[in-house]
């Protein structure tokens, strides 16, 4: 009997000894946030994973559906239908990719800057520098595309922006309420100039360097309309970027010439981005047709015909590189068919993907934006021939005809939104340009009457509030802090 | 009378055991209940002595007697029964049951006749499970057990249905019972491999009474299966069973168009190929091409299962061995097939004093299946049953040419030819070998201590293989500029292994023939293992391709990045270790007490809250066994019970299938992944913000339930139960701006509470006095379940999502309140009662609303007269809502020259004054009712889920051509469905969009033994 009692004791520790290893386990490949930083060369991916959390497709998309760049396309399945009625809510997911996409860049960068302090900088100072420096200013470039798409009013200091993070929040549940412009125009400020003093080499222009931080400066002073110092940023810059001819235009959208391009966000063939994403998240083409940008590649938003007539019968380059003149099909009857949906198919173009269609690089600062800001700050200073004179040096550039001088400020802002409109088409600018110049220069969202008929609206005041994007409801739900845009 | 029984297979010691060897004769034998299942440790008693033995686990006894003795046999809830020792030295013995009890329970880790239990369960036995056609046995279960809500959203042949026991008790985790077959925990969504004909028996357990001795494991309730065995001493039985059923679409009401009325539509409308068409042309086309294109995806799924049975048994050793075959088309025509394999061999044997006992169980599976994906999708590429049902009817099939997939013209009319396509040129098939084995060993150390051991494991090696033909239309489509060789093929191999080893030390004893204490010791050690590899090739050669052979594969090259294959490899490991104990007392079987304890721990938590402790406490009276009762002659039995206690849920994120014990597995750690390239390196993103007070959620329940049975003819249970989850796992929203784009942190925040009974009646409206006579039982089956949200925490509600008071999956939308007869745009009623035609999201209401039912069951009865017997089960459910978005997108007029339409669409509003419900085709406002109730709809429903007749060849006749027994039948599966619902299935789970229907299926089959 003992020996058997023995035997249930051995089987009874057996088991009890045995237990640690079905409890205590470490899951193999796995990275604790502890270990993560040890090298610069670690600090080098953490920046590289900061990079890849930018994305504009967001706002590309969001842009062609709100404004009167696109109208719904032959094989439209339903797609950004709120946007173009109009129906713009917390849940809206452009507005919630925008906010994801540059709160997790900040995220990232602040995650860098924080363990800056856990590397030893004389491994690779100038590596540690530049990244450091990196860091910042896509910090920077973060906050001010957070204010561009949620603040009510860029010249307005005292208006809300978004949540000015510039350190881990240690406490995940904290409720911190959104910052003023003012605080974040300071805070990019501070970034962009902690930027400028440790970036010293030239990484190329798919990383922020010393020309994409004075872009990001002219950007901003031009939107918040101290427009002296945004001429003085954009001139400078022009002086070794210059606006591309014709031939490079249409080399740039197909990723083979970069004479313009200050800063773009790289797109390559298995990257996080190569992938279709008809609402943003994806190839920069799949904002726009399903497959690719032929006949045949599922378009479902189309050039809008208000854009198209504009530019129909003219020689400008932009017609060709943002339309697919060669397979669009084009309806003279649009007005009046029933079926003008199938027989009027204008198919975006600016996107066409290389090897694999519609993955294109996303082009966030190039000289032609430059050369405009520099107009916007002749408007503003009332030298009105001469934002003729540097307009119609664009649009010699571009192959369009040139146009007459305008003689007040009305008629100056309203000539660079023009051209704004068609040199950024499907680039994500026209609702803020709208946004911040619209009433300036006497123009409005100006949707084809046909296309409009079946919309819920054929243009929007300026000054509505669906020109500021609602704070996600993903934001609100857990940071009560965070106040609402007005009307949302 | 039909009495539900359960093989018995966990151990009960003796309550007289004396053993005595001076005697001249061995008798051994079974004992069994009356429909053959072995009664485990029923008594047999020499008269006038007392000497005795008792039965093993599988019935068995042995004993050494003398000619002329009488063996007295007695088992708790059953006649006693004497039988004279003859010259035979086999003596098997067929017990009846004591009127006043009819049922043996199987509880957590032993079993129990009904008197001297004090839970609250449910068995269901072999023959409501055999004999039907659904290729996962849980389908078959639908609507048998109160409380036991079972909704299969997918016609897949196999497919996972969503099972859930009284109430849906998590958020974000695990809502599915645990089951265990032979011991075995196994993964719960996949029995597609498994042979629904070798199950003995079933049993729902439901109360923390039942429960809670699963701790981390039981809050959902636990469902113990137990496969066939042999007898001892019992010659060579061999038995087959064969069914042919045909399976088809079920009926829709959707009022879909025909040709002619398709082509008007887009004419009068102006969109589509009816627009340009003249009237001549038009009336041409619609009488050349009339296309329903539910009938080219669907056809009928013939199916075929073949089971062949032998079980034998010696002195020592008894075996059971069975053989399947299931060869299983779902309605999805070519798609969609199951065809399985089964192979198990059950094997008892015990020492020649009945001391040492063992059984090994072992299964051996393999199946091949076809499943479609991107089912419920609105790829009109991808999903064919989008093709089905939004196809317009003027396309023919025989537009379609095969292997012209590349030159189909891409516009959404085109969908069908898109997914012809697919059809021909896209494999996926999952091959599948699913292997349950375990190991049961007891030993009575001494007459009252008996120490059992018992290892089992679920190993399960899935391949999956998916493959796009370098020619399909998809392929081409989407190929990169200048790829001549497009195409993929996916190869993955998935294997799990779960390992569980459960060591048991028990002591019983009876005092003073009243007092009977029954006490257990336990540890648990439970392992599971994951290792996943695959490969992503792209780029296919026509010349040489064929699924699932790499000859094709394209190499990468220097030119272009559009032959990179990528390869994918996963490690997983979990466990869980447990010590617990229950105890239970019993007073002359008039009052007895039942309690648990257990500590649990989980790897989920090992950084956490690494053990927890889950109880129970639960009580029984027997009423009827009072003597104030005595008098009360119709009532033959009448039992309350009671049990309160916590079960624990650790599966807190609910990933399914076999990688379900692997899920969350590091929520506990703040982590980061390599990856994420930018500028072609790789990069270093932070992932993940840890949880460091993670826990179990808790299921605190208590039961109160009576089992009566009166009249000798009705019986039944009826019990009430709260159910409050507690620490209620929930992805708590943070603020993605602060952390970084993370949205969520799963943690335990909630409480939530299913409050509801469940009702089980069976009466025997016609009791046969002798066979043959007529026989008939009525049964009824309900369960109401009302669900309460209580607390979410300090984050409070989730905006449109879940709220403090509301349901899970509530429901909110704005009512649609009509067209507006001015104009024809859609009316709403906004959040302060007004009518608007202009929704914003805050009109958004919470409607109490959901896709879970609140009554479910089922009603039928059980005939017989001569050798004729005759089956029907209703289910029922009521309560239910779910979006209908097929429907939605059939009375789109946004979709007009691009998909099929519903006649309903022509009562569309036309001009000022038309008062009707279906707006303007050119209303302003379409997009709003994406926000309102417009297509919200009841889908409750009554349907005649299975109906059977047959006959029993007079066993005469059966014997003369050489069989034991020869029976034949005919039977139907949801053959009528009353319903308010328009669609293909009133049956299923949330909103309803281009999903894989259930089907209707009628089979005929044979059975027969010798």
């Amino acid at each position: 009997m003992k020996n058997i009692f023995k035997f249930i004791y051995a089987c009874l520790i057996l088991s009890v000894t045995s237990c640690d290893d079905a409890i205590e386990i470490t899951q193999p490949g796995r990275l604790g946030a502890e270990n993560a930083f040890q090298s610069v060369a670690d600090l080098q991916g953490g920046l590289l994973a900061s990079y890849n959390f930018l994305d504009t497709t967001y706002e590309i998309g969001f842009t062609s559906a709100m404004t009167d760049e696109c109208y719904k396309g032959r094989d439209n399945g339903g797609q950004n239908s709120s946007e173009q009625n109009f129906n713009i809510n917390s849940s809206n997911g452009y507005a919630s990719g925008m906010w994801s996409s540059y709160y997790g860049a900040i995220g990232m960068a602040n995650r860098v800057i924080e363990a800056g302090d856990l590397v030893d900088r004389s491994e690779d100072p100038v590596a540690y520098d530049n990244i450091m420096g990196q860091a910042h200013a896509i910090r920077a470039f973060s906050h001010f595309q957070i204010l561009t798409w949620f603040s009510t009013d860029y010249t307005d200091n005292d208006a809300l922006a978004g949540l000015l993070l510039t350190s881990v929040t240690e406490d995940i549940f904290a409720q911190i309420p959104r910052s003023t412009n003012m605080e974040f125009y300071d805070q990019i400020t501070q970034d962009l100039n902690a930027a400028e003093g440790l970036i010293t080499s030239d990484a190329g222009n798919k990383f922020l360097g010393l020309d994409a931080i004075n872009a990001i400066r002219a950007r901003m002073h031009a939107y918040k309309g101290d427009y002296a110092a945004a001429k003085q940023y954009a001139e400078a810059l022009l002086t070794s970027y210059s606006v591309s001819d014709q031939t490079q235009f249409v080399q740039m959208f197909e990723d083979n010439d970069f004479t313009e391009i200050i800063f773009s966000l790289e797109r390559s063939i298995g990257d996080s981005y190569d992938g279709q994403g008809t609402a943003g998240g994806g190839w920069a083409g799949s904002l726009y047709a399903f497959v690719d940008a032929s006949e045949q590649g599922g378009p479902f938003m189309e050039m809008s015909r208000s854009v198209y007539n504009i530019m129909a019968g003219t020689s400008d380059v932009r017609l060709s590189r943002c339309l697919n003149v060669a397979e669009s099909i084009i309806d003279s009857d649009y007005e009046t068919n029933d079926n003008f949906l199938n027989d009027d198919v204008l198919l975006a173009y600016k996107y066409p993907g290389g090897t694999q269609p519609l993955l294109n690089d996303l082009k966030v600062f190039r000289a032609a934006e430059m050369h405009l800001i520099v107009a916007e700050a002749e408007a503003d200073a009332g030298n009105f021939a001469q934002v003729g004179v540097l307009i119609n040096q664009l649009r010699s550039l571009r192959g369009a005809d040139a146009l007459s001088a305008p003689t007040n400020e009305q008629d100056a802002f309203g000539m660079i939104l023009d051209e704004r409109r068609l040199e950024f088409l499907f680039e994500g600018h026209r609702w803020v340009d709208l946004k911040r110049m619209g009433d300036r220069g006497g123009r409005a969202l100006d949707r084809d009457a046909r296309e409009c008929s079946f919309l819920s609206g054929c243009t929007l005041a300026n000054s509505d509030y669906r020109f500021t994007l609602p704070i996600p409801v993903s934001e609100l739900t857990a940071n009560q802090a965070a106040q609402q845009n007005p009307n949302y | 009378m039909k009495t539900k029984f359960s093989v018995i297979l966990t151990l009960m010691l003796a309550l007289v055991v004396q053993i005595s060897f001076a005697q001249n004769k061995n008798v051994s034998g079974t004992v069994s209940d009356e429909s053959g299942l072995p009664l485990a440790g029923a008594t047999v008693i020499i008269e006038g002595t007392t000497t005795g033995v008792t039965t093993d686990f599988d019935g068995q006894y042995s004993i050494s007697t003398s000619v002329g003795d009488v063996l007295v046999f007695s088992y708790v809830g059953f006649l006693s029964q004497s039988e004279t020792v003859g010259a035979s030295n086999t003596i098997n013995v067929s017990m009846s049951l004591d009127n006043a009890l009819d049922e043996v329970v199987v509880e957590a880790y032993r079993t129990t006749s009904k008197e001297t239990s004090s839970i609250s369960s449910t068995t269901i036995t072999a023959e409501t499970i055999e004999s039907r056609p659904n290729a996962s046995f849980a389908q078959t279960l639908q609507g048998q057990v109160a409380g036991l809500n079972i909704v299969t959203n997918n016609g897949q042949p196999g497919g996972n249905s969503l099972i859930n026991l009284r109430g849906v008790s998590s958020i974000s985790g695990n809502t599915e019972p645990l089951f265990i077959i032979d011991g075995v925990p196994v993964d719960e969504d996949n029995f597609r491999s498994l042979n629904p004909n070798d199950i003995a028996s079933l049993s729902v357990l439901k109360d923390a009474g039942a429960t809670s001795i699963y701790g981390n494991r039981g809050a959902n309730g636990v469902i113990i299966i137990k496969t066939k065995v042999g007898t001892y001493n019992q010659g060579l039985k061999v038995s087959y069973s064969g069914l042919t059923s045909f399976s088809n679409l079920q009926s829709n009401d959707y009022n879909l168009m025909n040709s002619r009325e398709q082509l008007q539509l887009e004419k009068d409308y102006g969109s589509g190929f009816g627009s340009t068409l003249s009237d001549v042309e038009l009336e041409a086309r619609a009488r050349q091409t009339n296309t329903d294109w539910l009938d080219v995806f669907f056809n009928t799924g013939l199916t075929q299962t073949h089971t062949l049975s032998l079980s034998s048994g010696g002195e020592n050793l008894n075996s059971f061995t069975s053989l399947g075959f299931s060869d299983t088309e779902g309605i999805l025509a070519k798609a969609s097939t199951l065809k399985r394999f089964n192979f198990r061999n059950n094997i008892n044997g015990k020492s020649n004093d009945g001391r040492f006992r063992y059984s090994t169980s072992l299964s051996l599976n393999y199946s091949e299946s076809l499943e479609p994906n991107s089912i419920g999708s609105g790829a009109i590429n991808r999903n064919f049953v989008n093709g089905a049902l939004l196809s317009v009817p003027y396309i023919s099939p025989y537009s379609y040419v095969s292997g012209e997939g590349a030159n189909i013209p891409v516009v959404f009319a085109n969908t069908p030819l898109f997914l012809l396509d697919r059809l021909e040129t896209y494999t996926r098939r999952d091959d599948e070998i699913r292997a349950i084995a375990s190991l049961k060993a007891s030993y009575d150390i001494t007459d009252e201590i008996t120490f059992n051991s018992t290892f089992g494991a679920d190993f399960t090696e899935d391949q999956l293989t998916r493959s796009e033909a370098p020619n399909s239309f998809n392929a081409q489509l989407f190929a990169q500029t200048g790829n001549e060789t497009p195409g993929f093929e996916q190869r993955n191999s998935n294997r799990s292994v779960y390992l569980n080893f459960n060591n048991q030390l028990n002591y019983r004893n009876t005092f003073d023939d009243k007092h009977t204490i029954d006490v257990s010791l336990f540890t648990e050690y439970f392992k599971a293992h994951w290792r996943s590899f695959g490969y992503f090739a792209e780029g296919l050669d026509p010349a040489t391709y064929y699924p699932g052979d790499g000859s094709a594969y394209i190499d990468d090259n220097a030119a272009n990045d559009n032959f990179v294959d990528t390869a994918s490899a996963n490690i997983q490991n979990a466990g869980l270790f447990s010590v617990f104990a229950y105890a239970d007392y019993d007073y002359d079987t008039k009052y007895g007490f039942t309690a648990t304890v257990r500590r649990d721990a989980s790897y989920r938590f090992a950084d956490s809250n690494k053990w927890g402790t889950f109880w129970s406490v639960a009580g029984r009276w027997n009423l009827s066994k009072e003597d104030f009762m005595q008098d009360v002659t119709w009532i033959n039995s009448l039992k309350l019970r009671g049990s309160y206690g916590k079960a624990g849920n650790q599966r807190i994120v609910d990933s399914g299938g076999a990688f379900a014990p692997f899920g969350g597995a590091d929520l506990t750690r703040d982590l980061y992944v390599t990856g994420n390239q930018y500028g072609g390196v790789n990069g270093l993103t932070f992932a993940q913000i840890g949880n460091n007070s993670l826990q179990w959620e808790t299921v605190v329940s208590s039961n109160i339930g009576i089992d009566f049975s009166m009249f000798n003819r009705l019986r039944g249970s009826f019990d009430i139960y709260k159910r409050n989850t507690e620490d209620l796992f929930f992805p708590t929203p943070i603020s993605p701006a602060i952390n970084g784009a993370q949205s969520s942190i799963s943690a335990n925040v909630g409480e939530l509470q299913n409050t509801g009974f469940d009702l089980e009646l069976k009466y025997d409206l016609f009791k046969a006095k002798k066979q043959g006579d007529f026989g008939m039982t009525l049964s009824f089956v309900t369960n109401f379940n009302e669900q309460e949200v209580i607390s979410l925490g300090s984050g409070g509600d989730i905006p449109y999502g879940l709220r403090v008071g509301g349901i899970i999956g509530e429901i909110y939308a704005a009512p649609y309140m009509g067209v507006n007869p001015a104009n024809g745009n859609m009316l709403f009623q906004d959040q302060n009662g007004n009518i608007t035609e202009d929704l914003i999201e805050s009109d958004q209401l919470a409607t109490m609303k959901n896709a879970y039912p609140d009554y479910q069951g089922s009603f039928g009865f059980d005939a017989e007269w001569k050798n004729l017997f005759m089956t029907t089960q209703f289910n029922y459910a009521t309560g239910i809502y779910r979006f209908d978005f097929d429907y939605s997108g059939f009375m789109d007029p946004r979709d007009i020259g691009q998909f099929r339409h519903s006649r309903d669409i022509l009562a569309a509003w036309q001009q000022p004054g038309d008062i009707t419900n279906v707006p303007s085709l050119n209303a302003t406002n379409l997009d709003d009712q994406d926000l309102s109730d417009r297509h919200l709809r009841k889908a409750d429903y009554l349907r005649l889920r299975f109906f059977q007749v047959g006959y029993n060849i007079p066993e005469s006749v059966a014997n003369k051509s050489g069989f034991s027994y020869a029976r034949i039948f005919a039977s139907g599966e949801n053959l009528i469905t009353w319903s308010p619902w328009k669609g293909l299935d009133a049956e299923g789970s949330g909103s309803a969009q281009a999903g894989y229907p259930t089907p209707k299926t009628v089979s005929f089959g044979l059975e027969f033994g010798f």
